[in-house]
């Protein structure tokens, strides 16, 4: 789960990083008393999970009250429908770092990334000058070092006021990636104050979904969807995601899934939406079905291979979903695997014409939904 | 021959009485496993398939050989089950769990390498090495899939491999040993660490890799291929070409990040070491035909 940068923000301040003066809005009239506390120049910065908000237009530097003003207009009417911002002191720096936490499958360790180079796009420094990237393994038994920390902090040619402000910050970022999970967490920009401070300029922090059980002072509504279909997927934990073309899937097994919309845009179709019901989620069919039918597509695929997943309750839910909620679309079904010659009677049974074949299936899809258009 | 698992291998189920576990246990010891025990706290003393049942790791192999552990453990216990075998000296351990912390399985690979331990998955169907034994839930009994051959099969994927592994079959071929390394972003072996066990096996003639977008596995095979440490033929299958960059899709690892783990990134260093690469599961068998691999 990725969080808002307010709420990792919040998690950092709590961990005692600083963080700019700011309010957080969802009403454009808000803005006009977080005016005075966050003070101008300041920063209007709209509160999406996708990156790159600043070269989107979705980040906006204002001086006067009248910019401030007419910028928030703009951004509450966003075709992104942005619900939420953060109206934040300009922070008047002097450099920039790049700071980070993430693990590394292959070491098998947490890994702390650093730049005092920040601020800009990371990957491509990565790529342009790597030794500008300093890295230090963490093996997670032990955790963060205060050596290590230190030794870093003065291993990045800064004064040794900030130096030392540097290791507090990598001891207190370890401590937050540990207590919430995280996959990453990270501060780009990183600011160093004309009198040698550090403050957040942004927050990145995402959850693993593996561990949400213990961390369940995260949860969202359905406001921070951007449909219906997509908040319920989410709650229900149904890998899904929407796209605008023609095919519904509705899979299971994430691999396969991948295959299918792949070997869909080899055979000339679109994709309306990715729906992943294997693993844990098999016996899922009908809230799966009841998902993509709101997604408007001109059919629904389903292509199966499971071994856990059995194809005969597959194809049970599959058949009880299509009785009860009775689609107005045509529904192409692959289904094999465990138990699949009773699957195969089952979908016979209930009137459908079940495929063997994954790339026939995917065809009869693509015919399908060209002669809907 | 086969590598990991033999129809000789010693094999002790954790949570061999759950519902998972005893299923599936049924089924390894129906394919030929060597099942010799299981463990369930506080279960001690039961029968599962005429196998006893010990509260401990440490209490079943005071009665019995072991060799390797099959874990069917919920994802939140895994790493303690997993550490539970390593303590007891168990070098090959498979865990089918998906959901596995993220944090946990990056403690679950160190201590793995750090006891010379070999740990499989989590979130696979397991290790299978057809008509001779299998640790994992697999339906062995799928001939159109599971068919024994000298065809070595890695992959992060469980559906999907059924899918390759069927053309493989339907092709002419059939598999030696077959590994799911599984779909997490952190899976407890690589890729790459199998790779000295296949070359070793006079009865693997090539290697069929089931990957997909995210991470550096199918980098590291080019790696190897390179270096001279594995050097029978690979043919590779990799979903997720078209796939949207940023957005995960597929398993937890598959994404793009950091520029890093496109699919063409991993066609181009598979393909620079004389990898091939088929752009559709069907076309992986005429491809292993293509580097003359031999039918059995």
């Amino acid at each position: 789960m990725k969080l808002y940068e307010y709420q990792a923000k919040n998690v950092f301040k709590e961990a005692g990083i600083t963080i700019p003066n700011s309010v957080l809005i969802d009403k454009q009239d808000e803005l006009s008393s977080a005016l005075p506390i966050v003070g101008l120049p300041c920063v209007i910065k709209s509160q999406v999970l996708s990156g790159g908000r600043g070269k989107a237009g979705l980040i906006s530097f204002v001086k006067t009250e009248e910019s401030a003003i007419s910028e928030i207009n703009r951004l509450f009417n966003h075709k992104l429908n942005i619900k939420k911002f953060l109206i934040e002191e300009a922070v008047d720096f002097k450099q920039e770092v790049y700071v980070s936490i993430t693990v590394d499958p292959y070491e098998a360790t947490a890994l702390l990334i650093v730049s005092v180079e920040g601020g800009i796009d990371i990957e491509t420094l990565a790529v342009t000058q790597p030794e500008k990237i300093i890295k230090e393994s963490i093996d997670m038994r032990y955790g963060l070092m205060s050596h290590q920390a230190n030794h870093i902090a003065y291993s990045l040619n800064l004064p040794n006021e900030v130096a030392k402000e540097m290791r507090k910050l990598f001891l207190k970022l370890y401590s937050v990636f540990v207590k919430y999970d995280a996959e990453l967490v990270e501060i780009n920009p990183l600011f160093i104050t004309q009198n040698n401070k550090l403050i957040a300029g942004d927050g990145k922090l995402m959850i693993d979904d593996n561990s949400m059980h213990r961390q369940v002072v995260f949860e969202r509504n359905q406001s921070d969807y951007t449909n219906e279909a997509e908040y319920e997927a989410s709650i229900e934990g149904i890998p899904f995601i929407q796209f605008d073309g023609d095919i519904g899937l509705m899979c299971a097994g994430a691999g396969l899934t991948t295959t299918v919309y792949d070997i869909i845009h080899y055979e000339g179709g679109t994709v309306a939406n990715y729906l992943e019901f294997g693993g844990p989620n098999y016996k899922k069919a009908l809230k799966s079905m009841e998902i993509c039918l709101k997604v408007p597509s001109k059919v629904i695929l389903i292509v199966t291979f499971g071994t856990i997943a059995r194809a005969d309750v597959m194809a049970e839910g599959i058949v009880d979903a299509i009785k009860r909620l009775k689609p107005d679309r045509p529904i192409v079904t692959c289904i094999r695997g465990t138990n699949e010659i009773e699957a195969t009677k089952i979908l016979i049974e209930a009137g459908l014409e079940p495929i063997f074949d994954t790339e026939e299936a995917v065809r009869k899809a693509v015919l399908l939904a060209k002669e809907a258009s | 021959m086969s590598i990991f698992i033999d129809k000789n291998t010693l094999v002790c189920v954790q949570g061999i009485t759950g519902k998972e576990g005893s299923f599936w246990t049924k089924h390894m010891i129906e394919m030929g496993t060597q099942v010799v025990c299981g463990v369930t706290p506080g279960k001690e003393g039961q029968l599962i398939e005429g196998k006893p049942v010990y509260n401990s790791v440490k209490k079943a192999i005071e009665n019995h050989k072991v060799e390797a552990s099959m874990l069917f453990v919920p994802p939140r216990l895994t790493m303690d089950a997993v550490m539970e075998a390593l303590d007891a000296g168990i070098k090959k351990i498979v865990t089918i769990a998906d959901g596995i912390p993220l944090h946990e399985m990056v403690l679950i690979r160190q201590a793995a390498k750090e006891h010379n331990a070999i740990v499989v998955g989590g979130n696979t169907s397991g290790v299978i090495s057809p008509e001779l034994a299998m640790m994992g839930s697999f339906p062995y009994w799928i001939d159109r899939v599971y068919k024994k051959g000298n065809i070595g099969v890695m992959t992060r994927s469980g559906s999907l491999t059924n899918e390759v592994t069927a053309m493989i079959v339907e092709a002419g071929y059939g598999v030696s040993t077959l590994i799911g390394v599984g779909g997490d972003p952190v899976p407890g072996t690589r890729f790459a660490e199998f790779l000295p066990m296949y070359q070793e096996d006079s009865e693997t003639a090539a290697i069929v890799l089931i990957g997909e977008l995210g991470g550096s596995m199918e980098e590291e095979v080019a790696e190897a291929v390179q270096n001279g440490t594995f050097t029978k033929p690979i043919v590779a299958f990799l979903g997720g070409k078209t796939a949207p960059k940023g957005q995960k899709m597929g398993h937890a690892g598959a994404i793009i990040t950091g520029g890093k783990g496109s699919v063409e990134d991993k066609i181009k260093a598979l393909t620079e070491v004389g990898a091939l690469v088929a752009e559709r599961p069907r076309f992986v068998g005429k491809l292993l035909e293509q580097l003359a691999v031999p039918k059995l």
